[in-house]
């Protein structure tokens, strides 16, 4: 027999999709017992295909979900729960069309709107899609968000229990409701990339999986007419730019490595492309949010053959226009970092001196780090290590940790 | 060559929380064991067991239902297998995916008269 191989988190996705499928069979109020059902077929795979791969995992597990569906609607009727029929007649046509491809894409995309509702709290919309949509297990959300298992567990919960206590309907939002929902989903694919992409620590593999979760979800929006805005488009380009440099960003040591020292050969051409084909569509509007902005300063940066060759010029640009739609103090901290860069002291010091400290809350190290590299390149050898030392004291992270202690073992030689 | 068969025991899959990425990257482990045995000849047949378990005992054929949760050794499936001696058949075993999951690989050679 030839070696079969299983497209990679098959199941992972299968999950997610068998979830959404039956959510909209029975309903959101049913998620929990959904969900363990969805769990017991892939127990079931995982038993029945140890001799071999059937010829479509794919197909098996679909066939898998309908007669789960099935299941369920017996056990449901027989706790007398109120599901809709779905035994015979015109129903059960019904049921199977819910399996078709274009169904299932329409049902996830009501799991991402569902998992993003304002009756949820923030935090444990992420935790929640991640569980419900992209198939991770609590343990697999509390690795990859650096968190207790315990408080991803209590996140799950609450959010369940915000659901049916709402009574929330397992729904595309229409009308005047699209556009900030929308703009909800969006904001939480942006963390869950974020929480990937920024994150350092050491379980690389975990990363790379947020990311290509959010883009994922991302990807689906693209596909459905009502959520494929322009601002869609520039949140995928900002994930296809920034993705594109992850490799280069922590080398074989472990270790981070800044954006000016980075192997540029190991950035992914291909994926930064993908992300100037979603550019073009996205400034197809007048409005122009903050991943357009975000995504074009990190095209500028994509498109630098080395770090000298950089654009400042439009990437301060960028950040000025982004300060217009979204303040914030990173921003300031980030056009100082320029000005340092081109030793345009004075620029920086005006900036640097503006930023509200306090606001940065726990990136404050961030703001120490700086001025240390600016009384570096100044020459301030003194101001330099008092600044560093600053920084080190508030950083919480161990790769950042490491890498200001790289930099104050060099402002010392 | 003799015949054995390898009896696999362990925790039924339905209780150990394994999440579908995990239960994906067993099932790999799964399929490379039996693919080596069948590519080394040994392969002789195995299956899994699913988790109803009844007992027929006793002079009256008493029959009772086990929950697999109550049974201390619960015997998830098992393999067939050619091998030269017992020495052999344990490096067979060698591949079994849930030794991590304190799961154990009984080897009972087949008697032939």
């Amino acid at each position: 027999m030839q070696q079969q191989k299983m497209v990679d988190h098959l199941f992972r996705h299968q999950y997610g999709k068998m979830v959404s499928i039956l959510t909209r069979i029975f309903g959101l109020k049913h998620l929990e017992t959904i969900e363990d059902a969805v769990q017991d077929t892939f127990v079931t795979a995982l038993r029945t295909w140890q001799n071999g791969l059937p010829e479509n995992p794919e197909a098996w597990l679909t066939a898998a979900a309908k007669n789960r569906a099935l299941d369920l609607f017996r056990k449901l009727s027989a706790e007398q729960a109120r599901i809709p029929k779905l035994d015979n007649g015109p129903s059960a046509i019904a049921l199977n069309e819910l399996f078709l491809e274009s169904e299932i894409a329409d049902s996830q995309l009501r799991m991402i709107f569902a998992a993003c509702h304002p009756e949820l709290k923030p935090q444990d919309q992420i935790a929640f899609a991640l569980k419900t949509i992209s198939g991770f297990s609590q343990k697999e959300i509390a690795a990859s968000l650096l968190l207790k298992e315990e408080t991803v567990k209590k996140r799950l919960v609450r959010a369940r229990k915000n659901i049916i206590e709402s009574q929330l309907q397992f729904e595309f939002p229409a009308g005047t409701d699209l556009v900030p929902r929308h703009n909800r989903v969006l904001e939480v694919l942006y963390l869950i990339f974020n929480e990937g992409f920024h994150s350092t620590q050491q379980a690389f593999l975990v990363r790379e999986d947020l990311c290509a979760e959010a883009m994922r979800l991302c990807k689906m929006l693209l596909q459905n007419e009502h959520t494929r805005t322009p601002s869609t488009h520039a949140l995928f380009a900002l994930m296809c730019f920034n993705l594109a440099r992850l490799n280069s960003k922590i080398d074989h040591n472990q270790q981070v490595v800044s954006l000016k020292h980075q192997d540029r050969s190991l950035w992914d051409n291909q994926l930064i492309q993908v992300g100037h084909f979603h550019m073009s569509l996205a400034v197809e509007t007048n409005t122009l949010t903050a991943y357009h902005y975000e995504a074009a300063i990190s095209a500028e940066h994509a498109s630098a053959k080395t770090w000298q060759q950089t654009n400042w010029p439009n990437i301060l640009h960028w950040y000025e226009q982004l300060n217009v739609v979204q303040p914030s103090p990173l921003i300031a901290l980030n056009r100082a970092v320029i000005y340092v860069e081109l030793k345009e002291f004075e620029t920086a010091k005006v900036i640097l001196e503006s930023v509200s400290v306090s606001e940065l809350e726990q990136r404050e190290y961030l703001y120490h780090g700086l001025w240390a590299e600016y009384h570096h390149k100044k020459g301030d050898k003194q101001k330099a290590l008092l600044a560093i030392d600053k920084a080190l004291a508030l950083v919480t992270n161990q790769a950042e940790r490491v890498y200001l202690e790289g930099k104050k073992a060099k402002y010392t030689t | 060559m003799k015949d054995f068969m390898l009896v696999i025991i362990g925790d039924s899959y339905a209780d150990l929380n394994l999440s579908p990425e995990q239960i994906q990257e067993r099932m790999g482990k799964w399929f490379a064991w039996t693919e080596k045995m069948k590519a080394q000849g040994v392969y002789q047949g195995g299956n899994a067991l699913t988790d109803t378990i009844k007992r027929v005992s006793g002079p009256d054929r008493v029959v009772t239902d086990r929950a697999s949760t109550e049974v201390k050794e619960l015997i998830g499936g098992f393999y067939l297998v050619k091998a030269r001696d017992f020495d052999h058949a344990v490096e067979i075993a060698q591949d079994y995916p849930d030794y991590d999951l304190d799961g154990t690989i009984e080897i009972r050679e087949i008697m032939h008269y």
